[in-house]
């Protein structure tokens, strides 16, 4: 099959996911409220509510993104795999790549919905711009680096006897890089100071290398 | 705990994590080969009858 | 010779090898080094420390490229043998973080420093940890287990970089109050000792990742026996 045709289906494909998303919007919904509980909490535990927000709601935002985010991408393939649609398209001549590309995709834009709708509510609860371009780059970025590498972890089931644990445990080491690059950005962005380049710049290091390695390996996971 | 107390205490670390771990590898490689001597024997006994 | 044949000379070579090395390295590296100026006796733990980590490094290497091995020829041995290495790199890795801390509390005052090298090797240690806890969660003889494990072992190994990279940025924009460096400049004698302490350790670790990888291969070859004795007793019946 020809690169024309890989991209029309993946599109097909792209289109089924979200589709299929929206049927099982639970687990999307789940994931929200886990975002906004976990926020929550973080205020409570840090005492958000003072002046010194700034320093602190680069990190907390992060970590709920990354947490809520790899729970929700745990159960990418496991509609697919239940109704034996996966063992269809593995046997079908569309290439692996455009699978994980199109599932991936999906995943990614349902995580960004999720993300700038606690990001509108974060700049309520902390009176802080936290919904500027700049920022939103940084989270468009940042999002589809730990999608890409959750959602080929998230490939495989291997999760029966963990309690869904597992996928964090797995991805969350390989993840400090784009944490670390992420928080930083967004406070360099925050503060308006001029150090949001470089932190950008290791952000999009990350994301290209984890998505590329990614797609490389999905073929691989079959 | 003075300098030389640890000095000592990472020396007998180390080379207590040392032989701890390949005595747990013999011990270990001792009771799967004779798991598996024992599984041979009823498998080669099985095929004779 | 080809690789098989030294291969089997590993029980005849290694432990002897590796045996004498250490003791010469413990007889080096406590009496025969100079003690340093500044920070005194407790230098002397460099000679454990720093093999411990490189000993890590090649026995994750191994994983690696086992790994690697294990996804183009999908031959079980190779899968063994990652698991097998991972544990070495693993104990290696705990002994690194131990022997760097009781390193750093006379010298720095505390246990643990946020220093880059040591930080990375502590992420080191949960992404095997993490490898071996996936890998071991399943049975010895899944395809799909052995197959995702690899991916991620690679993934990790070839994360570690950027992980450093990020780490040493992040802790020069935090830098703490005061950074001592764990070797600086070393004077020649020194130097020799604490090459010959690597070579000594990376004998040790060969050797145990053989042992390793040969309690692996065990326990797949206990696995098909069972799986036969197993069949055996059903048709019997």
């Amino acid at each position: 099959m020809n690169l024309p045709t890989q991209l029309q289906i993946g599109g097909k494909l792209l289109n089924a996911n979200l589709k299929q998303a929206w049927r099982d919007k639970t687990n999307w919904i789940t994931a929200g409220m886990f975002a906004v509980t976990a926020l929550l909490l973080y205020s409570f535990a840090f005492n958000l509510t003072t002046g010194l927000v700034r320093n602190l709601l680069p990190g907390v935002i992060w970590t709920v993104f990354l947490f809520s985010g790899i729970f929700a991408t745990g159960q990418s393939f496991q509609h697919d795999r239940q109704n034996g649609i996966l063992d269809a398209l593995k046997i079908s001549p569309i290439h692996p790549m455009t699978i994980y590309i199109a599932k991936t995709l999906a995943n990614i834009l349902m995580l960004l919905l999720i993300e700038f709708a606690l990001l509108l509510g974060a700049t309520i609860l902390f009176s802080e711009p936290l919904f500027t371009p700049q920022l939103l780059l940084i989270v468009t970025i940042g999002t589809i680096g730990y999608t890409a590498l959750s959602t080929l972890l998230s490939a495989i089931n291997l999760d029966q006897n963990n309690g869904g644990l597992l996928l964090p445990v797995l991805a969350l080491p390989l993840l400090v890089p784009l944490l670390i690059a992420s928080v930083e950005a967004t406070s360099a962005s925050l503060q308006q100071e001029a150090g949001t380049a470089p932190w950008i710049l290791l952000l999009s290091l990350f994301t290209i290398w984890s998505t590329a390695i990614a797609t490389l390996m999905f073929p691989l996971a079959d | 705990m003075s300098e030389i107390g640890f000095l000592f205490a990472g020396f007998a670390v180390f080379w207590a994590g040392m032989f701890t771990y390949l005595v747990i590898l013999q011990v270990k490689i001792r009771n799967l080969q004779s798991q598996i001597d024992l599984l041979e024997n009823i498998i080669e006994n099985h095929d004779e009858v | 010779m080809n690789l098989n044949n030294i291969y089997e000379l590993r029980w005849k070579v290694l432990p002897p090898l590796a045996g004498v090395a250490m003791i010469g390295m413990a007889a080096l590296a406590l009496v025969t080094a100079p003690t340093e100026v500044i920070e005194g006796d407790v230098q002397r733990l460099l000679y454990v420390h720093l093999p411990s980590a490189l000993a890590s490094y090649f026995a994750f290497s191994v994983t690696a490229v086992c790994s690697i091995l294990f996804l183009l020829k999908r031959d079980f041995k190779w899968d063994s043998a990652a698991q097998g290495a991972a544990v070495v790199g693993l104990i290696f890795t705990l002994l690194t973080l131990i022997t760097g801390s009781l390193w750093g509390k006379p010298i720095w005052g505390v246990y643990w420093q946020w220093d880059p090298r040591i930080t990375t090797t502590l992420i080191l240690f949960l992404i095997f940890s993490a490898y071996l806890i996936a890998r071991k969660s399943s049975s010895l003889d899944s395809d799909k287990s052995a197959r995702f494990c690899s991916i991620y072992a690679i993934i990790g190994f070839l994360d570690i970089p950027l992980i450093h990279m990020s780490v040493r940025w992040w802790r020069t924009l935090h830098p703490q109050p005061i950074i001592a460096k764990l070797n600086p400049a070393l004077p020649d004698e020194m130097l020799l000792v604490t090459l010959f302490s690597v070579l000594a350790v990376i004998l040790v670790a060969a050797w145990f990742i053989t042992l390793g990888v040969e309690t692996e291969l065990l326990s797949q070859r206990l696995l098909k026996l069972r799986a036969i004795a197993k069949t055996n007793i059903s048709e019997k019946s």
